[in-house]
C-alpha cells in the first residue's frame, strides 16, 4: 500500500472516526454538565437576542483595536486563508463531493441546487502562501509577546504547527518541491490534514465549535441582563 | 462586647478616617485563613472550583484560544504590562482544576499528568492576581474574540479561595465583620438606627425606619452610612419629594454584599437573604439598591437565584428609580447648567445594564453631558472595584490604574464627574488625595436631591 | 542471423541512413539526452549484435503484443522490434507444441546468461494449473528462463505489478515478475498496454548502452517514466484556471478543459503518453476526451473509480465512523455523569 493509498483510504477513515469519536465525546461531554437556570427577572425577556453576540464579536469594538489590530489581522488573514483554500481548491471541493456522495448519495449541486464556485489555482496559491506567512507570523507574535508568552502552552505550539502542515505541504505538493514524487507529496499533504483532523477535538481546536456556544452562551446571559454585548 | 469579637476587633481594627474606609494597614498581615495543612487547601480549593463549574463554565474553558487579547481589556495589564495581570491567566489554578477534575477528558489529564497539579504556592501566588489585581469589573468579557465571561469566571474562582483560606487579610476582615455583624465597616443596626436619627434630626428630614408596611424599602451601602451620610439623606429627601410609601429597615440595610467580593458562597445568600426577608416581611413592592455597584449585581441579578425562587419585588438600582420618575414626569428637577463626566460604575453599567438611566437623569438636569473615550459599556473601571480598594497591599497598583481614569476625566474637559456607585466614590476620593488632584467625584443621587424642584402650591 | 549486427540487419530491410539517424535523435530525445549523443547512439546500435530474445505471455490479454504489432506502417520501432533475434513468441512465432518449445530451450542454451527475458503478463500461484504452457507451469517457466538470462523486461501492468488479474479478489493469486524473481535486474515497462515506443526505446538504450537503463522507484525507465502525465499534458493550464469539464457532453468537454473532476488521474500517473502519445503520436486518451485511468501505476484497477476524482476520499463502509459516532456520545455522557457526581459528593460533604 502506497502512502497515497493509505492516506486516501484507511487513514483517512480512522482520522474522520477518531475525530468524529473525540469531537462527540468533548461536545456531549460539555452539553450534558449541569446548569442552573437564572430566576432573576429579566430586563430583556427575549434573551435569544444575545445570540448576535456571535456575529458581533467577530470584529472588536473601536475601543479595542488598537491593542488588538495585528492579531485581528493576522488572525482573519489565516483563517480565511485556509479555509478558502479549504474549500474552492477543485481538488479539495471534489473531496467534499465525495464526502456527500458516500453520506448522502448525491453531490453538491443534487443538494443544493446550485454548483460549489472554485477559484484558479493561482488564487489558492497565492492564498495558501498568505496564510502560511501570517501563521508564521502569529507564531513569532507568540514566542515575542510577553502576555502570549506566558499564557502559550504545548497545545498551542503543536496545534499551530499541524495548522500550517496542511498549509505547506500542499503548496510543497503543487510545486513538486525537491523533486520529490508527486503522488508522495499529495499522501503527505493528505496526511498532514488527517493528523490535524485526530489532534483537532483534543487540542485548542475545538474552538471552531465552541466559539459559537461560548458567544451565544455570554450573548444570552447578557442581553438577559441588557448588559453590554 | 464579646471576648472573640475584641479578638477581632484587634487583629482587624476598622480605619474610618481615611478617604477609603477599610480595616488598618496591618502590621502583620493574615492572608491565610483557619487551620489547614498546605494539601488540605489545595485540596479544598480544587474540590470548591469544581463545585461551581456547569455546563457555561466549560463553554468558556474549552474555548480559550491562548490569543492574549483579553491583556488589551485589563486595566492592570494597561499600567504595568505585567503578562501576569492577563485576565484569563488569572484563572490558571482555575482551568487546571477543570481540566484535571472535571472536563470531558479529566480522566485523561489526571492519568497522563497532562495539566500539572495545582499547588499551595501557585494558589498562594494566584491570590494576588485574582484578588489585588482584578476588580471583576469584565472589561475583558467584552474583549475575548470567543465570547468568554472572564469576570464571572474570576468570581467563581474566588470561592474556592475562600473556603481554601486564602483571602487577602482585609477582604476577609470585612468580609467576615459583615457577616458577624452585618455590616462590613461597622454600620450594625444600631450604629445605622443611630446614624438615621441623628441624620434626620439635624438635617431637618422624615427619614421613616422599621416600618411594619411599605411600599419600598430603601438600603444603603456601608460606605455612605459611615462615610457619605449625605446619601442618606438625599435618599430621604427625594423619597419623600416624591411622597413615596418607603422605610429602612434595621433587619436589611446593608446592601453591600462581602459574602460575594470575598468569595464565600453562603455568606453571599446570608447577606442577601436579609434584604429579601426584610422586603417580604414590610410587603415591599419595590426594593431600591443604593449607589452601588456590586450590590447591584448580587441583588438584581443574583438575589432570585439565592432566594431559589423569583423574587416577590422589583429590583432597582437608585439611577433606575430616579430614571423611572424622570421619564414618568414625578421627578422634575432645577438646572444644573454645569459640564459633567459620568463614570459607569462597572457591576451597574457594563455588567448590570444600567446604562442609559444615569444619563436620563442627567438630561434632566440640564447638564453638559461630557462622555469619556471611551464610555458606558466599555468605560475603563475606577480600579477599586471587586474589594480591591479594601486591600492596602494593592494601593500602589491601584493608584496606577487610578492614572487612567484621571487622564480620561481629564481629557473631556467637564468641571464635575459624577456617578453612582459610592465605592467608585471612595476610590475616587483615595484617589484624589494620593494625586492631589483638583477633581472630587459626585453622586449623581446627591446631586438630584440637591435640585428638587418643591412646588408648595 | 543471431549474429549479425543490428546495423546489417537494418540495411538489409531497406533503412535508410537518414532514417536510421532520425530513430536514434527521436530515441536519444526520448530518453532526454543531449543531441550530441546521437552519433554514440547510431555508432553503438550500428555493431549492437542482435541479441537473443525470449518472450513469455503469461496471464495477459495480448494486449501489448498488439500494442507493437498493430503499429500504423512499417514503422522503425517495429523494425527494431523485429530486429532483435525472438527467438521464442508463442502468440507470434509460426512453430507450435514440441518444437516451440525446443526453440526455447535451445535458445536459453546456447545463449545461457546473455538472452533477454521478456515477460508479458502475470504469474498465477494460487494453482498451477490456471496458467501452463507444454504442461509447464507459468511459475516454473518463468523461475527456469529467468535463471539464465542477462535481464528481464515486465512488459505491460500485469507483468510489471500484477495488473488486472491480480486486482481484486484476485482468483488467481497472480504475482508480478519481480515478485517472483530476485535475483536479475528487472525493468518494468508499465502500461495498459505500454506505448510501443518505449517498449523499443528502452530496448534501444538497453543495445546502446549495454545495461540496465536509470530506473525509477517502481523499477521503470526514468527516460520514459520520469514525469507524470498532469505536468506534460495540453489541458494543464485549464485546470491552472479552475476550468473543469463536468460531464463528458457538456460545454467544457467540448473546450477540451481539463478532465480532473471526472476522474482524470494524470497528476499520479508517470508515463510518457502526454510527450510521444500514441499512433505514431496521433493522440492519446486525454486529447481523445477521456481521463487518464493511470494504467501504468501499480494496482490503477483498484484505486478507486476511475470516474472517480483524484481527491476523493475512500470511505469504506463508513461503519468505523458510525461506531466512532457512538463510542464519542456515549463517552462524552459518561464523563459528564463523572463531573456532576464529583459535584454531588463536594456539596454532600459540605452540608
Amino acid at each position: 500500500m502506497t502512502l497515497l493509498d493509505f492516506a486516501r483510504g484507511p487513514g483517512l477513515q480512522w482520522s474522520v472516526a477518531i475525530f468524529v469519536f473525540g469531537l462527540l465525546w468533548r461536545l456531549v461531554g460539555i452539553f450534558f454538565l449541569r446548569t442552573k437556570p437564572d430566576l432573576s427577572e429579566p430586563r430583556n425577556p427575549a434573551k435569544w437576542k444575545g445570540l448576535r453576540l456571535i456575529a458581533l464579536r467577530s470584529w472588536p469594538r473601536k475601543e479595542f483595536l488598537e491593542g488588538t489590530a495585528f492579531g485581528e489581522v493576522m488572525g482573519y488573514t489565516f483563517h480565511l486563508g485556509f479555509l478558502v483554500a479549504l474549500f474552492f481548491y477543485v481538488p479539495h471541493l471534489l473531496f467534499f463531493e465525495s464526502v456527500f456522495e458516500g453520506l448522502l448519495g448525491t453531490d453538491f449541486e443534487g443538494i443544493f441546487g446550485f454548483r460549489w464556485p472554485v477559484l484558479p489555482t493561482a488564487a489558492i496559491t497565492f492564498l495558501s502562501a498568505v496564510s502560511v506567512a501570517a501563521l508564521v507570523a502569529v507564531l513569532i507574535h507568540r514566542i515575542t509577546n510577553p502576555v502570549k508568552r506566558l499564557i502559550s502552552n504545548f497545545d498551542d505550539y503543536f496545534s499551530w504547527l499541524l495548522t500550517v502542515a496542511p498549509l505547506a505541504t500542499g503548496l510543497l505538493a503543487y510545486a513538486h518541491a525537491g523533486g520529490i514524487r508527486y503522488e508522495t507529496l499529495l499522501g503527505t499533504h493528505i496526511l498532514s490534514a488527517e493528523v490535524l483532523l485526530v489532534w483537532f477535538p483534543f487540542s485548542k481546536l475545538i474552538h471552531a465549535f465552541t466559539i459559537f456556544a461560548a458567544r451565544g452562551a455570554t450573548g444570552m446571559i447578557f442581553e438577559r441582563k441588557g448588559a453590554s454585548l | 462586647m464579646s471576648a472573640p469579637n475584641q479578638d477581632i476587633d484587634q487583629k482587624f481594627p476598622l480605619e474610618l478616617n481615611e478617604p477609603r474606609f477599610s480595616v488598618k494597614d496591618p502590621k502583620v498581615r493574615f492572608d491565610m485563613q483557619g487551620d489547614m495543612s498546605d494539601e488540605q487547601r489545595v485540596e479544598t480549593a480544587m474540590r470548591n472550583f469544581v463545585k461551581d463549574f456547569g455546563r457555561t463554565a466549560a463553554i468558556y474553558m474549552e474555548s480559550c484560544i491562548h490569543c492574549g487579547m483579553c491583556a488589551e481589556a485589563c486595566h492592570f495589564h494597561e499600567v504595568t504590562k505585567d503578562p501576569r495581570y492577563t485576565p484569563i491567566w488569572k484563572l490558571e489554578p482555575f482551568k487546571q482544576a477543570y481540566k484535571r477534575e472535571y472536563g470531558p477528558f479529566a480522566l485523561f489529564f489526571r492519568l497522563f499528568n497532562l495539566k500539572p497539579k495545582v499547588t499551595h504556592a501557585q494558589l498562594a501566588e494566584w491570590q494576588h492576581l485574582l484578588y489585588d489585581s482584578c476588580t471583576v469589573c469584565g472589561r475583558c468579557s467584552l474583549m475575548c474574540p470567543m465570547g468568554i465571561d472572564i469576570a464571572t469566571l474570576i468570581s467563581q474562582a474566588r470561592h474556592g479561595m475562600f473556603h481554601a483560606g486564602l483571602v487577602p487579610h482585609e477582604l476577609y476582615a470585612v468580609a467576615e465583620r459583615a457577616k458577624r455583624e452585618g455590616s462590613p465597616l461597622g454600620a450594625t443596626p444600631k450604629v445605622f438606627a443611630d446614624r438615621v436619627d441623628w441624620l434626620a434630626d439635624d438635617h431637618e428630614v422624615d427619614i421613616p425606619i422599621d416600618r411594619d408596611k411599605a411600599e419600598v424599602l430603601c438600603t444603603m451601602s456601608s460606605i455612605e452610612i459611615m462615610k457619605y451620610p449625605d446619601s442618606v439623606v438625599a435618599t430621604a429627601r427625594v423619597m419623600n419629594h416624591l411622597g413615596v410609601d418607603w422605610t429602612f429597615r434595621t433587619d436589611g440595610y446593608e446592601a453591600t454584599n462581602f459574602g460575594l467580593l470575598s468569595g464565600n458562597a453562603a455568606w453571599q445568600k446570608q447577606m442577601t437573604m436579609k434584604l429579601v426577608d426584610a422586603a417580604i416581611a414590610c410587603g415591599a413592592k419595590t426594593l431600591i439598591l443604593p449607589e452601588c455597584g456590586h450590590a447591584y449585581q448580587a441583588l438584581r441579578w443574583m438575589g432570585a437565584n439565592m432566594n431559589g425562587k423569583p423574587l416577590p419585588f422589583r429590583v432597582l438600582h437608585m439611577a433606575e428609580f430616579l430614571a423611572e420618575n424622570v421619564r414618568e414626569g414625578r421627578l422634575r428637577l432645577k438646572k444644573v447648567g454645569k459640564s459633567v463626566t459620568f463614570h459607569d460604575p462597572c457591576q451597574v453599567a457594563r455588567r448590570g445594564g444600567a446604562i442609559e438611566a444615569p444619563r436620563e437623569v442627567l438630561a434632566a438636569l440640564g447638564v453638559e453631558l461630557r462622555e469619556m473615550f471611551p464610555t458606558k459599556g466599555t468605560n475603563w473601571c475606577c480600579g477599586g472595584g471587586g474589594g480591591v480598594v479594601a486591600i492596602h497591599r494593592a494601593d500602589k497598583l491601584r493608584h496606577k490604574v487610578f492614572q487612567i481614569k484621571m487622564d480620561q476625566i481629564e481629557k473631556t474637559g467637564a468641571e464635575i464627574p459624577v456617578t453612582s456607585c459610592a465605592n467608585c466614590r471612595q476610590t475616587f476620593d483615595d484617589g484624589q488625595a494620593h494625586f492631589k488632584w483638583d477633581k472630587t467625584m459626585h453622586s449623581l443621587l446627591e446631586m438630584v436631591a440637591d435640585n428638587l424642584i418643591e412646588d408648595d402650591a | 542471423m543471431a549474429t549479425s549486427t543490428l546495423g546489417e540487419y537494418l540495411r538489409a530491410r531497406g533503412v535508410s541512413r537518414r532514417q536510421f539517424l532520425r530513430f536514434c535523435a527521436t530515441s536519444a530525445s526520448l530518453m532526454a539526452l543531449p543531441p550530441s549523443m546521437v552519433p554514440r547512439i547510431a555508432a553503438a546500435l550500428e555493431v549492437a549484435r542482435r541479441p537473443s530474445v525470449i518472450w513469455l505471455p503469461f496471464q495477459e490479454c495480448t494486449g501489448c503484443t498488439e500494442s507493437i504489432t498493430r503499429a500504423h506502417g512499417a514503422t522503425i520501432e517495429s523494425l527494431i522490434f523485429e530486429a532483435i533475434s525472438l527467438d521464442y513468441q508463442h502468440t507470434l512465432q509460426a512453430a507450435a507444441g514440441e518444437a516451440a518449445e525446443h526453440a526455447r530451450e535451445k535458445a536459453m542454451k546456447d545463449n545461457w546468461g546473455k538472452y533477454l527475458l521478456i515477460v508479458d503478463g502475470s504469474i498465477p500461484t494460487a494453482n498451477p494449473g490456471y496458467g501452463t504452457i507444454a504442461g509447464v507451469s507459468n511459475l516454473e517457466m518463468l523461475k527456469e528462463a529467468a535463471s539464465g538470462c542477462a535481464a528481464v523486461v515486465a512488459v505491460g501492468s500485469c507483468a510489471a505489478f500484477g495488473g488486472i488479474p491480480q486486482a481484486n479478489p484476485n482468483p488467481t493469486g497472480a504475482v508480478s515478475v519481480s515478485d517472483v524473481v530476485k535475483d536479475k535486474p528487472i525493468i518494468n515497462i508499465s502500461g495498459c498496454p505500454p506505448i510501443p515506443v518505449v517498449i523499443t526505446g528502452t530496448l534501444v538504450q538497453y543495445l546502446t548502452f549495454g545495461k540496465i537503463p536509470e530506473l525509477d522507484a517502481l523499477g521503470r525507465p526514468k527516460a520514459f517514466y520520469g514525469q507524470n502525465i498532469h505536468d506534460r499534458c495540453y489541458r494543464r493550464p485549464f485546470y491552472e484556471r479552475g476550468q473543469f469539464a463536468e460531464s463528458f457532453d457538456d460545454e467544457g468537454a467540448k473546450k477540451g478543459w481539463c478532465l480532473f473532476k471526472l476522474g482524470c488521474k494524470g497528476p499520479v500517473t508517470y508515463n510518457a503518453c502526454a510527450t510521444t502519445k500514441w499512433n505514431n503520436g496521433t493522440s492519446f486518451p486525454i486529447e481523445a476526451g477521456h481521463g487518464c485511468i493511470g494504467c501504468s501505476e501499480p494496482k490503477f484497477w483498484d484505486k478507486g473509480g476511475f470516474y472517480q476524482p483524484l481527491s476523493a476520499g475512500d470511505w469504506g463502509s463508513g461503519r468505523t465512523i458510525a461506531a466512532a459516532a457512538g463510542a464519542g456520545v456515549v463517552l462524552g455522557a459518561a464523563a459528564a455523569a463523572l463531573g456532576r457526581k464529583r459535584q454531588k459528593d463536594v456539596e454532600a460533604k459540605q452540608s
